[in-house]
């Protein structure tokens, strides 16, 4: 689709469609995908700088639902990688830069394009290699479209540059310039949108990238990078360094490294801002970085609330991707006066889930990403359970894959971990409040402020907790989950993040400086404006 | 094999002319029928809330809202908080709700406020729900029968989540079909509601939402919902057929449709209940896909080894809203018609092709368009079919007018009656359908003095 329409006039941005799964045949047509795609596994993740495939072995990558599964098996960049990686990325960057930003977005749309014929097929791969099911994984190759689209818009819009206030006698003008180099530093849990996100971001605006995924979802990556390559992004000016944690490591402490976009978990992005506020000698610039991190987000249910409503949207926005998302719900404050039915509600909705394979159209909750992470959740589980309350737990876990049960867990004291730290899968806690107040006062005390949630229909209440809330999301009688771009720009306060929100009208400025000229127009006498 | 022809050929050649004036004719008598109750006093009161409401989406939002939340509201002096709250959001209310704004300032206040909404979402709910339980209704439901009006109850109820909320909506359907058939026994004998040219016709007749008998509507893995709702369905269902009962298998949204669709065809097809009970299921109009879909239910009805043909419900549909909504949120063609008169059209296109099925099934249309009630019932009379062979279907209290007028014109009618707490039911009512404009737009196009001929005219 055409950027502009036929009378010459920009279009509005629309999101990428999902697709329409309740319609039979486009459920076949996946199904058909995944069963081309298993033909072609394991796939080869190499480390891929200027174009150049190096080393595709030493790290694996395997299907969390079916471990003996290889789905890719990836090499893991050095040093030497990173340093290489670099200096081509602010090389080519420069040339990248120079071009008009029109050219760069054309190119971005293009990737954009290129993503969108293989929509299938990356859906396909994200439930091998993520056990994403197929809402989210279509769902999230949808949003990696938008990126590159949103961000190729707001390239040209970017060169404009913001108006300045003009007196007579003097011109002034202000330019947003590429920083540099960015490395990204991306997740698994979104393994296309994300990357394609702060990847598309730094590339719209003239830099030049070097991007470490997660070593869960290599494959998912080399595909987004063969998009953009293949649309027209110079080869040294995107670089792929599949690796582990130390490899992330390398890049963000590279003095060649401008900026840092990061997203993954707390622990790590607090390390990257430290690291990366360093000025060793040799660097003669300030690294600055753009972080999504962790959360503990609430919904907030109040007397008044949808109960039918409340149960549906926060079973899937704890449950969905079996809890494995930045912005999915943990707590529930209930209003003491709804608390117990609702509490019955949610625990008899948990019972009804299905907890099975990514690749079944229908179920509820996938395997988490790998066998840490399910002895993580499971360890949280009986801590919480200890402490307070088991009231549900969904029965049968198949006996293959990192699965983990989905619970609630009511009746945990004040100061229970639970109630504090992220724990990314799928335990949901829930206590009684005695009113909203009280309810805004504990999400005030949270070190976390990325989503929140709130089902109440009085219209003063909504415009109350909206005034308080501290969080980067708040969503009102509705699931918390699923940003969409250019609707929810996404992005947490507090210790949840740093910098802009994405998929939002300042995101681009993060890979950028500015540069103000002010001209003095008085010539011989004369004022020339 | 049906014919998809939307015109359908195998209907006989009927004279367009002669058609529409015996549509004409018939639309007359029934809508001077229904015009004469509109001067009942606390009827009319209602029309103009409803018609003022209609006025101002931004107040009719804030009224239906209202409606919405007073189950959930803890107190009197709540409810007029909340009454207060959704009414400031109201650009200019009206001068008898801007006087209520500033009495909400004190508790006192609030509390007569309160109090006042409470009486009017009963009042509204007397209107719209024919007792709290079947027990409740029972009386009602027979002396509609008395009066040569057939009913199909609804039950109102929460949104099922959990299994157990399943099964006691299977359980309050049950109670419901045995207070049915008990009520009902003892009427007197109305051939009109009883019999058509193939046969008996139950008197007891429950409509049931599949969204209802199971918590696992997944749109894109229907067999999960489908094969979860069987079990309970197959209970109704043998009730049903031991009582000697109708049961009718409501249509929602789109997202439930296939579940629907499945779990229909499947059981309907099972041996155990080849001769009974009598059945029907929904089609809607307002869909694009609604040909195809008929298609399909004939077909399925042409090869079902059943011994009495199911029941067709034709409808225009009820969640135009939603599915316009969902479709336009996640960039979908929206799958509905948004023009009315084509939607009309493909309503009468439907009824043609359903009436030519007959008897392969049975035939139902559910309108409250007088155009639409009448083009079935000319078009039925002028290719020589007998009235007992055409149900008439309206909803309770936004229909009660027309049922009467069908009535007494010697058809059949069948008012859809909800059932279910005065409060909480009133709102389930309020979400499910008084919140489409499109189940209303007739009416309110009735009411505010369109020239019936605008009103009959061919769409």
């Amino acid at each position: 689709m055409s950027e502009v329409s036929r009378s010459g006039a920009p279009r509005p941005f629309a999101n990428q469609p999902v697709l329409e799964l309740r319609r039979a045949g486009e459920r076949e047509a996946l199904a058909a995908a995944l069963r081309e795609l298993d033909a072609t596994l394991p796939l080869e993740v190499p480390v891929l700088i200027d174009g150049d495939r190096g080393a595709a072995a030493g790290i694996d990558s395997t299907d969390p639902g079916s471990p003996d599964r290889l789905v890719a098996t990836s090499g893991e960049a050095g040093e030497s990688h990173v340093s290489a990686a670099v200096e081509l990325a602010a090389e080519a960057g420069r040339e990248w830069a120079g071009r008009p930003a029109a050219k760069r977005a054309a190119t971005l749309t293009r990737a954009a394009d290129i993503l969108r014929g293989r929509r299938l097929e990356l859906a396909a791969l994200e439930v091998r290699e993520c056990a994403k099911p197929w809402v989210e994984a279509d769902a999230d190759v949808c949003e990696a479209i938008d990126f590159l689209v949103y961000y190729a818009r707001g390239a040209s819009r970017l060169e404009r540059g913001p108006e300045l206030i003009q007196v007579a006698g003097e011109r002034n003008s202000m330019r947003r310039v590429a920083r540099g180099v960015a490395a990204v530093i991306s997740p698994w849990n979104f393994p296309l949108a994300i990357p394609a996100g702060m990847v598309g971001a730094a590339l719209a605006a003239g830099n030049g990238v070097v991007l470490k995924p997660a070593e869960q979802s290599p494959a998912c990556a080399l595909r987004l990078v063969e998009a953009l390559h293949e649309a027209g992004v110079p080869k040294g000016a995107l670089a792929l360094l599949p690796g582990f944690g130390g490899t992330g490591a390398s890049l963000v402490r590279h003095p060649g490294v401008h900026v840092v976009a990061f997203t993954g978990s707390s622990a790590v992005g607090l390390e990257i801002i430290r690291v990366a506020a360093e000025t060793p000698p040799g660097q003669g610039h300030v690294k600055s970085v753009v972080a999504e991190m962790g959360g503990k987000n609430c919904v907030i249910v109040d007397a008044d609330a949808d109960l039918d409503e409340v149960v549906v949207a926060v079973v899937r926005s704890a449950f969905a991707y079996a809890g494995q998302k930045c912005s999915a719900c943990s707590r529930v404050l209930a209003h003491e006066a709804i608390a117990d039915g609702l509490t019955e509600r949610l625990a008899g909705a948990i019972a009804t889930l299905a907890i099975g394979q990514a690749e079944r159209f229908g179920i509820d909750v996938p395997p988490l990403i790998e066998r840490e992470a399910a002895e993580r959740v499971d360890r949280c589980r009986r801590t919480a359970a200890d402490a307070g309350r088991l009231v549900a737990a969904a029965g049968d876990v198949p006996a293959e894959g990192w699965f983990c049960p989905p619970a609630l867990v009511a009746g945990l004291p004040a100061d229970a971990e639970l109630l504090r730290e992220e724990v990314f899968g799928p335990l949901l806690s829930i206590e009684p409040v005695a009113n909203v107040e009280e309810a805004c006062d504990r999400v005030e005390a949270l070190p976390f402020a990325l989503t929140g949630g709130l089902f109440a229909r009085n219209p003063d209440t909504v415009a109350a907790v909206t005034a308080r809330s501290p969080v980067g999301n708040l969503y009102v009688n509705r699931h918390i989950t699923g940003a969409m771009v250019g609707r929810q720009p996404f992005g947490g306060n507090r210790l949840s993040g740093i910098g802009a929100q994405a998929g939002g009208p300042d995101y681009l400025l993060e890979f950028t400086e500015s540069h103000v000229v002010s001209e003095n127009t008085i010539r011989h006498g004369l004022v020339v404006d | 094999m049906p014919s998809s022809d939307p015109s359908g050929v195998t209907a006989p050649k009927i004279d367009q002319r002669l058609l529409e004036a015996e549509i004409l004719e018939v639309g007359r008598r029934l809508a001077t029928g229904s015009g004469s109750d509109l001067q009942h006093p606390i009827r009319a009161l209602n029309e103009r809330a409803m018609q003022l409401a209609s006025r101002d989406q931004e107040l009719r939002a804030a009224l239906f809202r209202l409606v919405d939340v007073t189950p959930a509201t803890r107190s009197l002096d709540d409810l007029g908080r909340h009454l207060a709250g959704l009414v400031g959001e109201v650009g200019s209310p009206p001068p008898p709700l801007e006087a209520a704004l500033r009495t909400a300032h004190t508790k006192a206040g609030r509390i007569a406020l309160g109090a006042a909404v409470a009486a009017a979402v009963r009042h509204m709910s007397r209107r719209f729900i024919v007792g709290a339980s079947a027990a409740d209704a029972r009386r009602e439901i027979l002396s509609m029968w008395e009066a040569g009006i057939a009913s199909t109850v609804d039950l109102l109820g929460e949104v099922t989540v959990t299994a157990s909320e399943a099964d006691a909506y299977r359980d309050r359907c049950l109670e419901t079909l045995d207070q049915l058939e008990a009520g009902l026994r003892a009427g007197p004998e109305r051939p009109v509601l009883e019999r058509d040219s193939l046969g008996a016709l139950p008197r007891a007749n429950l409509s049931v939402k599949i969204t209802a008998l199971t918590p696992l509507i997944r749109a894109e893995a229907p067999e999960r919902g489908a094969a979860d709702a069987a079990g309970r369905l197959r209970t109704l269902l043998d009730r049903a057929r031991a009582l000697g009962a109708h049961l009718h298998l409501d249509m929602e949204s789109l997202d439930a449709r296939e579940t629907t669709m499945e779990v229909v065809f499947d059981l309907l097809d099972s041996p155990e209940f080849r001769d009974g009970p009598s059945a029907g299921l929904v089609l809607q109009a307002y869909l694009r896909d609604s040909p195809g879909q008929l298609d399909r239910i004939l077909e399925w009805a042409a090869s079902s080894p059943r011994t009495s043909p199911v029941i067709v419900r034709l409808v225009k549909g009820a969640y135009w809203d939603h599915e316009v909504a969902e479709a336009r949120q996640h960039g979908w063609d929206v799958p509905v018609f948004t023009d009315k008169a084509e939607c009309d059209r493909n309503f009468e296109a439907l009824t043609r092709r359903l009436l030519a099925a007959r008897p392969g099934v049975r035939v139902a249309i559910g309108s409250h368009n007088v155009r639409s009630l009448a083009h079935a019932i000319a078009l039925n009379r002028l290719a020589g079919g007998d009235d007992s062979d055409l149900e008439l279907q309206v909803l309770r209290g936004l229909g009660d007018d027309l049922a009467l007028t069908l009535a007494a014109e010697g058809l059949r009618v069948r008012v859809y009656c909800p059932v279910g707490d005065l409060v909480a039911g009133m709102a389930y009512l309020v979400r499910r359908l008084l919140e489409n404009t499109s189940n209303e737009s007739f009416l309110w196009a009735a009411a505010e003095g369109a020239p019936l001929e605008e009103l009959l005219a061919a769409p």
